[in-house]
């Protein structure tokens, strides 16, 4: 493309003309532009880095066109929050079976910059619902997985993987300059420690839990009182008997991403200070106020 | 007097045939319908009547929707 013209010239130039999803008419910044355009700022280099592709879809975004891999968002979350998702940074403790689902959600969706963290290594029990988990990936660690996942997905997004289990110090560490954090970890044992990390760093934490069929998503925000305050840490945990088959993993890394995305967005919390209960058995959801 | 009772996860086993409309007394609490229902008091962390969490000393009334939750931490 021209080195002459500026990157909003050349992506004015490279936009065209598309219908929405509600039938009315927008710009939109074809896939293979970004990547050209990104690889004109990374100056020459063969790939083009996550920092350049971020910086091409904000631009885009700010003049009022949409990067093609975002479109079909586009009716659900306006320019303006597609912005707030990409310049957004999440950190999500653990890459199992909420935490593997939710990652792909994230990364698809645009959020900018994601750490996550998990200790774990990947074992043939886990293949039943963790999205990371494949016969390739098999006694891999978890956070390489993710990592590998995330970059094949969408290389926009800053990925920070993390192989460590955090104690509270390093959770602490962890959670510094991001503006959510996801609880996606497994048993009850370190959900305590994550409520009062979030708490500390004055950010919202989503978190879920499934038993069986069961589970639930929650929102707590700093300072108010969240689902490990109920359960603590050192119950016997329903999942030890009933296990954890892949629907209701699936519905509650789902529903708990839907929630994180809404609060990047700037929107209303709509679980804050609640659980939304589910049971996949009987199809029932309820919304209980804590 | 008649309440529906939802017992989640491991707590299902215990629930009643006539869950949908489980007759209880005057001045009838949660911790009083718990123990007709023979779970054991460790094992459940969250109760909630219509929407709302509650303790076990919350008295019941007619139609209350009833959630019996054992501790969750499945990911």
């Amino acid at each position: 493309m021209p080195l002459s013209l500026t990157l909003d010239e050349n992506i004015r130039a490279l936009s065209r003309p598309d219908a929405r999803s509600d039938g009315g008419q927008c710009r939109v910044l074809p896939y293979f532009a970004v990547l050209d355009l990104a690889r004109s700022l990374g100056r020459g280099k063969a790939k083009p880095r996550s920092k350049a592709m971020l910086n091409v879809e904000l631009a885009a975004l700010e003049l009022g066109i949409i990067p093609e891999r975002y479109l079909r968002n586009s009716t659900t979350y306006s320019f303006a929050e597609q912005i707030r998702m990409l310049k957004s940074r999440v950190a999500m403790v653990g890459l199992g079976g909420l935490g593997g689902h939710a990652l792909e959600i994230l990364a698809r969706s645009g959020v900018g910059s994601i750490c996550a963290a998990d200790g774990d290594e990947f074992q043939p029990s886990n293949l039943n619902r963790q999205l990371l988990c494949t016969r390739r990936s098999l006694n891999g660690y978890k956070a390489a997985a993710a990592a590998a996942r995330v970059h094949l997905i969408n290389p926009a997004v800053d990925f920070e993987p993390v192989a460590a289990f955090l104690d509270e110090g390093l959770m602490e560490r962890f959670l510094m300059g991001a503006s959510l954090a996801v609880d996606a970890l497994g048993g009850l044992r370190d959900r305590p420690a994550l409520l009062r990390q979030a708490a500390k760093a004055g950010i919202p934490l989503v978190t879920a839990a499934v038993a069986g069929q069961a589970g639930y998503v929650a929102t707590v925000l700093p300072g108010a009182k969240g689902p490990s305050d109920i359960f603590g840490a050192d119950s016997e945990a329903a999942e030890n008997t009933l296990g954890t088959p892949a629907p209701a993993v699936a519905t509650a890394a789902a529903l708990m991403t839907a929630e994180v995305l809404n609060i990047l967005c700037g929107r209303e919390p709509r679980l804050a200070g609640a659980m939304l209960v589910f049971d996949l058995e009987g199809m029932s959801f309820e919304r209980v106020s804590l | 007097m008649h309440v529906t009772i939802k017992c989640f996860a491991t707590l299902s086993r215990f629930t009643p045939p006539d869950a949908e409309a489980f007759a209880i007394t005057p001045g009838e609490t949660v911790a009083d319908l718990v123990k007709r229902l023979g779970i054991p008091s460790a094992d459940l962390k969250l109760v909630f009547i219509n929407g709302a969490h509650v303790e076990l000393d919350a008295p019941l009334a007619d139609g209350d929707r009833v959630g019996l939750f054992p501790a969750v931490g499945g990911g």
